[in-house]
């Protein structure tokens, strides 16, 4: 191609272009002088760049006008002459001279400060986005957002934990006992179907919302926008597509629009391999089954040990990319983009509440859905005895139909350290949704409990406890906000009694691995962390990639997760870990 | 200039910041953003955020079921980038 060149004329009114582009203006424009009617309406000079540009509407005024068609003629040789020349649409030639002129002028006529003054917005950037402080700034968040989520909130968990268990069953329990069917198969399926399973999971809210939470500020202040600049950057550097993690940083939230998120890409190959690598990053309803366990199974250590998930997620997405990507998914598609960095904003309390909110909002409803068909499910399921001499309801929960079936399948999971029905039944049940992996957990726990008395109280010393118990939950999350840089402000407390569930979960865990409980739950989590997210995602990825790579994800991400897990057990086991 | 814009741009190794491009190509930020907006006029960029991202979430529907749209699909930052003679058409 050609390079044009265009100099500034001493009046900015007239802009004169390269010389061979005046050439043509000039032939052109006196063609137009011959004609009366477009001299009488517009400046020559002006019509013939109009119709060197391509203007559709003047072009067909000039094509009403016999007298016009020498002008015609001219157009075309002009056109086809420049084209030849510069070996770009005349159009492209006319505009960007004019912007080379607008530059030109304005270099001339502004005067700058010697040395540019730069925003705050640059200055963080300098920072934030610095080849070498990027990455650890955006682990540090990280860090930050993971703390948030499990140490602060926890007193709230426990809160809502205590309300459901405690006060709000015994009021189911007096309701049903007034239509007089206390102690029939329908308590059960309330108390131990529904309010377990439903309220296992919405135990979790607070712990949902803190990462809301943070998740909004992250997003409204501008930095998100950033942590996609620097993944990207690094995605690239690995030869995988740049824009991938775009849609890999939706799926922090959820998987299911992190897959259609993928449209953003246009190379079908890039498309596919994005949208078999979003799974891995760890969706919002993986957490409540983290923090389960990491509570039970590492107190000291449960900010650690998530943000470690979260981070294996991510590496694992990225070096399974690269595999694929020089294997499989070979291409040269090469697609360089910009990004448009919006400045950084002091997050607006509105737009971080509505976010929060919905979000929320969007996980209590599947509660009350998915979650409670599940469970109601679930317990009938517990309810009928396949064994022994239990009837409909009353029948040991290890003869249940559930536990048999679920029992058959354990024993692929044996080597993994969670070979028992319990862990496997929920990792079944998990394919419908994270969040029912604690629903059924909270349910088997629940079934197989034997039954508490408790303290008779009125309703009104139960209202009052549950307000109580909600302004210590408020002081404790007040103290342990310091906690996230390290800071004790306040002298250690005795640590909570782990309750039954927790006791029972240890338990289990210690029994099917042969006493390396935790090791066999950090398995279990990586398994979590990587196998099929939910049946939605799954429905999403057919939707967008087609049957085939539907179950080439389901399985792959099934194999995987079986491996890593595998790896994380049999390797601690080896290392003499756990 | 204009020209040089899609040069940048093709000879790019990495992603690039929009200010930043501004910066190397010594024009001001608006400046540069009239060039992409005439080159995505003319077919040779495009504006990737202007595609839809479907809606649904957690129904498995199809795009736009849900006019409200999905919370969990929060501001993407707005990229633009280069169309490309192989770009494979998308295949459902």
């Amino acid at each position: 191609m050609s390079t044009t060149h265009m100099s500034v004329p001493t009046s900015p009114s007239s802009i004169r272009y390269d010389h061979a582009l005046e050439a043509e203006i000039t032939r052109l424009s006196t063609a137009i002088t011959q004609v009366s009617e477009l001299r009488s309406m517009y400046r020559p000079r002006w019509l013939a760049i109009q119709l060197l540009e391509g203007d559709e509407q003047l072009l067909a005024e000039v094509q009403s006008l016999p007298a016009a068609e020498a002008v015609l003629r001219t157009l075309d040789a002009s056109s086809a002459h420049l084209r030849e020349l510069f070996g770009e649409d005349v159009d492209v030639l006319l505009t960007d001279q004019r912007y080379s002129f607008v530059n030109s002028l304005a270099r001339d006529v502004l005067t700058h400060p010697a040395e540019r003054r730069r925003t705050l917005s640059e200055k963080i950037d300098r920072v934030v986005t610095n080849r070498v402080l990027s990455i650890p700034i955006f682990l540090a968040l990280m860090w930050i957002v993971f703390k948030v989520t499990t140490d602060v909130v926890s007193p709230f968990v426990d809160w809502i934990d205590g309300v459901i268990t405690g006060p709000f069953t015994n009021w189911v329990v007096a309701l049903v006992g007034v239509v007089g069917l206390s102690g029939t198969w329908f308590e059960s399926l309330l108390v131990d179907g529904v309010i377990a399973g439903v309220g296992g999971v919405l135990v979790f809210v607070p712990v949902l919302m803190s990462l809301y939470l943070a998740l909004a500020i992250l997003e409204d202040s501008g930095y998100m926008a950033r942590a996609a600049f620097v993944m990207d950057r690094l995605m690239h550097t690995l030869g995988l597509h740049g824009k991938s993690f775009l849609p890999m940083i939706v799926g922090f939230g959820c998987t299911v629009p992190a897959i259609y998120a993928t449209r953003t890409l246009d190379n079908e190959k890039d498309r596919i391999l994005t949208g078999l690598l979003v799974p891995f990053m760890s969706c919002s309803a993986r957490l409540p089954v983290y923090i389960l366990l990491a509570a039970i199974f590492f107190p000291e250590h449960a900010g650690l040990v998530i943000f470690g998930l979260y981070l294996l997620g991510i590496v694992t997405a990225v070096l399974l990319g690269f595999l694929l990507k020089h294997t499989l998914f070979k291409s040269q598609t090469h697609v360089p983009f910009i990004m448009e960095l919006p400045p950084y904003r002091v997050p607006t309390l509105k737009a971080i509440w509505k976010q929060m909110w919905e979000r929320t909002a969007s996980f209590v409803q599947k509660a009350w859905t998915v979650i409670m068909v599940a469970s109601v499910v679930l317990w009938f399921l517990m309810a009928i005895p396949l064994r022994g001499s239990g009837t409909f309801a009353n029948t040991e929960l290890d003869n249940s139909a559930f536990a048999m079936v679920s029992r058959s399948i354990a024993p692929v999971f044996a080597p993994l350290g969670f070979g028992n029905w319990e862990a496997t039944g929920s990792l079944v049940t998990g394919f419908v949704a994270k969040e029912v992996i604690i629903s059924t957990t909270a349910q088997i726990y629940a079934m197989d409990a034997a039954a508490v008395e408790t303290e008779a109280a009125t309703f009104a010393g139960e209202l009052a406890a549950i307000a109580t118990s909600f302004v210590d939950a408020t002081v404790e999350t007040l103290k342990a906000i310091p906690l996230i840089i390290g800071i004790n402000l306040f002298p250690e407390e005795a640590e909570a009694e782990p309750s039954s569930l927790m006791i029972a979960m240890r338990d289990n865990f210690a029994a099917s691995s042969g006493g390396h409980g935790a090791l066999a739950a950090l398995a279990f989590m990586v398994f979590v962390l990587l196998y099929t997210p939910c049946m939605v995602a799954t429905a999403a990825a057919r939707h967008e990639f087609g049957n085939k790579w539907m179950w080439v994800s389901i399985v792959g991400q099934l194999v995987l997760a079986w491996v890593a897990a595998l790896v994380v057990f049999q390797g601690g086991l080896l290392l003499g870990l756990g | 200039m204009l020209q040089q814009v899609l040069r940048e741009f093709e000879h790019a190794r990495e992603p690039l910041n929009l200010r930043d491009l501004a910066h190397k190509l010594g024009v001001e930020r608006s400046a540069l953003e009239g060039m992409i907006d005439y080159w995505i006029r003319k077919g040779r960029l495009k504006d990737d955020s202007a595609q839809t991202v479907c809606s649904s979430c957690g129904s498995g529907s199809a795009c736009g079921s849900e006019p409200q749209g999905c919370p969990f699909v929060g501001k993407m930052p707005r990229t633009i980038s280069l169309v490309t003679p192989d770009e494979a058409p998308v295949s459902r």
